[in-house]
């Protein structure tokens, strides 16, 4: 399947009309969009955690781009995360409809890799500020 | 995983009744707008125009949690089916943060800073 025909299958229409399988449980359809809503939150507090260090905090000394390198990726994984929470939500309900396991999450993932590198830039990026 | 049978619901109240679940879920989603109020009311501090364009969102998000909360009325006047829940709602939802996110990233890289905006 090419790349173009995986995100038109993405596309609200597409899923509205993909009947295959049968309607799951409530709980569970509610259970995958609570889940959905709660990495949306997470992506706001990514972006406005980016937005708070970039523009609120005050400048590191001796580094002039420190507040951009910690504040702009978290911005950038909001938006990505965004988009992955809405590709889980679809991945997700089609199995619940066909009856099929769950499919694997990279989500916690990227997540957890991102937050791990802004952490090492903020630890760099400190320790160059404290050293001049 | 088709929707449980109340004969064989047992002391369960959840298995008896998805009404705690969609009551979690309305929840939920109004715990998505206040996020989006916060979100604009931050960015309010640093750039007039955005933060009001992202608080307008708010009500916007917490709109479209009415299926969750149960006010849309089904095909036969009763709760609507799960296959009327679109995902044309949480597809909106993306779209306004990835949105947000790219407008807040431009404010990031040409807005000028304000330091202690906040005290």
């Amino acid at each position: 399947m090419s790349w173009s025909s995986r995100l038109a299958a993405l596309l609200p229409g597409r899923v509205e009309r993909d009947t295959g399988g049968t309607e799951p449980d409530p709980r569970f359809t509610f259970a995958n969009e609570r889940t959905f809503l709660a990495w949306s939150r997470t992506a706001l507090a990514l972006v406005v955690a980016g937005l708070g260090i970039v523009q609120l905090l005050p400048p590191f000394p001796g580094v002039p781009a420190g507040r951009h390198l910690l504040g702009v990726p978290l911005i950038a994984l909001g938006a990505v995360l965004a988009v992955a929470a809405y590709t889980e939500w679809v991945r997700n309900q089609r199995a619940l409809r066909r009856g099929e396991p769950m499919p694997l999450s990279v989500m916690p993932w990227i997540l957890a890799a991102t937050i791990t590198g802004i952490a090492i830039i903020a630890a760099v990026v400190l320790l160059l500020s404290a050293l001049r | 995983m088709t929707a449980p049978d109340p004969d064989e619901a047992g002391d369960d109240p959840e298995y008896r009744d998805s009404g705690l679940a969609r009551e979690r879920t309305s929840l939920s989603w109004t715990r998505t707008a206040i996020a989006f109020a916060a979100l604009g009311g931050t960015v309010l501090k640093v750039n007039l125009a955005t933060g009001l364009i992202i608080l307008v969102i708010a009500p916007v998000i917490w709109q479209l949690g009415r299926v969750s909360r149960g006010a849309l009325p089904g095909a036969d006047g009763g709760p609507p089916a799960m296959s009327e829940v679109s995902a044309t709602r949480l597809f909106i939802i993306t779209v306004s943060i990835v949105g947000v996110a790219l407008l807040c990233l431009v404010i990031a890289i040409l807005g000028r800073s304000a330091p202690g905006a906040l005290r």
